[in-house]
């Protein structure tokens, strides 16, 4: 058994000409729009904003979850990048688009090379595949196409279909990952929700006015000594406030916009974790979880500052799902391990400081 | 470079805008779609689930319409409740599974919302107990309610009513209404792979079939926990 499945191993291997399965990953999340390979950016959320600012753990944290960033009184600093979920080398903030938000809790001094965990975030609910082949196939659906208006006469049959006709190109849209995307979804079920969620989810007022969901599960040890499934997610205490989808997309705001907010005084957000219940398929990141699951909040980060050095503090950080500490493990979420590689690949092309899994 | 826009294609574009349209849509298109691809009227209430999450706090909103609808009528409906507070405070404080629990007059309905744990049948034939005798004062003054006073006789006819006037409950996730279609077809989830952009026939077509649903099973503030515990954790004295 073993050695067939080194042997199906190895023939994969020699057919994909010596590139793991992470590497054809990374290179199917390519845009023929994205940045190119020389410029050393990411594929997707290519285009980012750094901030920082620190977290403070509420009361009733530690009791859920050991790690040191919630343990009672202790404030940390953090890292922050937000991001445009495209791969677009060109900013189009007003684009529907799910947005990202990746931070960093630094544990000790040096910012750079020190303990740190990392909590990335995206505007939906759910990754839009449960397994590596799946989202294989799915980023092969979802290379981009052109993207052209349909004809009226088109519309006109979808609105006696009672169907939606499809969203009308944006300025200066030529291709777009969603015609691909949707087709993907009319096939397979469990794709339907985040691609469904993907494409009405709209264009945020601003960085600070969207709710960031980690998708994946995480096992957490509270003081009690208990393991739990949870899943984070981020609030931000302004509240959710969307561009009016009527109007006009603007294409470059949102670095703006949090310039300015930040420099007239500090964003937050309340980290609030899911528990999981038995039942519940931890493992699969496609699938939100019910509205019904207990709720806690583990505290509060405050953005003070934006980055000064946007290359140190945006584009050239590298952050991963998996870089957790003691108190956090990650489940068996199969697209969560992935990504830990995943990370460590684009890490590796764009010449980005080392990761602590590069040294294990 | 992207394509420019006609006038054909700006008025197409506002077509679900336009009265004309509307008219057509509703007395032609609709009418059309739901006898080519009628939908079940989906039951009320909460969904089985076997988290213990899902069988806490869980919505009935129950509609029932008023016999007589003239303002006296209502006055009548209103009298019927107003002389059962007493009641209903006993009922609460003995059945211990209820969180909320509010009556108001819709239009031309009587409606009861309330927040309960548990199972569904438990929690009516716990009010039957409890709280029956409201039931059958207020059940005067509603349509086909004679049919089941006294509660107390008609227990299994009045768990089915009441399951038969609670309101259907969208699904939390939008695309998870093709699973209920499909369910109560008795078609295996995704047999027949939908189309994404079909998702508004589809709930276009459902709410013909179900007229006044939930939008969802509700927001929680502090979800997962029940009655009886939060009375205990607060020292009520249960």
């Amino acid at each position: 058994m073993l050695v067939r499945s080194i042997g199906r191993g190895l023939v994969n291997w020699v057919m994909t000409g010596g590139s793991s399965i992470y590497d054809r990953l990374v290179d199917s999340l390519w845009r023929p729009d994205g940045p190119k390979p020389e410029e050393k950016r990411r594929p997707v959320h290519t285009i980012g904003t750094g901030a920082s600012g620190f977290f403070a753990a509420s009361d009733n944290a530690a009791h859920f979850c050991t790690a040191e960033h919630f343990q009672k009184g202790r404030t940390v600093p953090v890292s922050v990048r937000f991001s445009n979920g495209s791969g677009n080398a060109t900013r189009h903030d007003g684009w529907s688009d799910l947005r990202g938000m990746a931070t960093r809790f630094h544990l000790d001094d040096d910012r750079q090379a020190g303990v740190a965990a990392d909590l990335l975030a995206i505007t939906v609910p759910g990754f839009f595949t449960p397994t590596v082949d799946e989202f294989l196939d799915f980023a092969k659906w979802a290379l981009p196409q052109p993207y052209l208006r349909q004809s009226p006469w088109y519309k006109f049959v979808k609105l006696l279909n009672l169907e939606q006709p499809r969203r009308n190109p944006y300025p200066r849209e030529t291709i777009s990952p969603d015609i691909g995307a949707e087709a993907f979804a009319d096939r397979y079920d469990n794709t339907k929700l985040p691609v469904f969620l993907d494409a009405s989810i709209g264009a945020p007022a601003s960085f600070a006015r969207a709710p960031y969901h980690a998708v994946h599960s995480f096992i957490v040890t509270g003081s009690d000594g208990a393991r739990r499934h949870v899943r984070f997610n981020w609030q931000p205490t302004l509240g959710v406030l969307n561009k009016d989808p009527q109007q006009p997309p603007e294409d470059v705001y949102l670095e703006h916009e949090l310039r300015e907010r930040l420099a007239a005084g500090p964003a937050s957000f309340s980290l609030m974790m899911a528990i999981g219940e038995g039942g519940d398929d931890f493992n699969d990141s496609s699938r939100a979880w019910s509205f019904q699951r207990r709720r806690v909040f583990m505290g509060t980060m405050t953005i003070d500052r934006y980055a000064d050095d946007q290359w140190t503090d945006n584009e050239h950080m590298s952050f991963n799902p998996c870089r957790l500490v003691d108190g956090i493990e990650p489940s068996d979420d199969p697209i969560l391990h992935a990504r830990r590689h995943l990370y460590e690949v684009s890490r590796l092309r764009r010449g980005a400081p080392l990761c602590p899994f590069a040294r294990s | 470079m992207a394509d420019e826009e006609g006038w054909l294609g700006r008025f197409v574009d506002n077509l679900p805008e336009q009265g004309w349209f509307k008219f057509l849509s509703n007395h032609f298109v609709v009418p059309y779609w739901v006898w080519r691809e009628p939908k079940a009227k989906l039951p009320g209430g909460p969904r089985m689930a076997v988290q213990p999450g899902e069988n806490l706090q869980r919505m009935m909103n129950l509609v029932m319409p008023l016999k007589d609808r003239s303002p006296i009528g209502r006055a009548k409906a209103t009298l019927a409740l107003g002389q059962s507070v007493d009641t209903l405070y006993a009922g609460l404080d003995n059945v211990g599974t209820i969180h909320f629990a509010r009556f108001v007059i819709i239009e031309n309905n009587l409606c009861m919302m309330s927040v309960y744990d548990g199972d569904f049948d438990s929690y009516v034939r716990d009010f039957i107990v409890s709280i029956g005798n409201v039931f059958d004062a207020v059940l005067v003054h509603v349509e086909g309610g004679d049919a089941v006073i006294p509660t107390k006789q008609n227990v299994e006819k009045f768990v089915d009513w009441i399951h038969d006037h609670d309101l259907f409950q969208m699904p939390d996730f939008a695309t998870d209404l093709f699973d209920l279609q499909d369910e109560a077809q008795n078609l295996a989830a995704n047999r027949a792979p939908h189309d994404l952009s079909s998702l508004s026939r589809a709930l276009v077509l459902q709410l013909h079939a179900n007229p006044n649903f939930a939008l969802g099973s509700g927001f929680r503030s502090y979800a997962g926990y029940s009655a009886a515990q939060i009375r205990s954790t607060f020292g009520m004295g249960w």
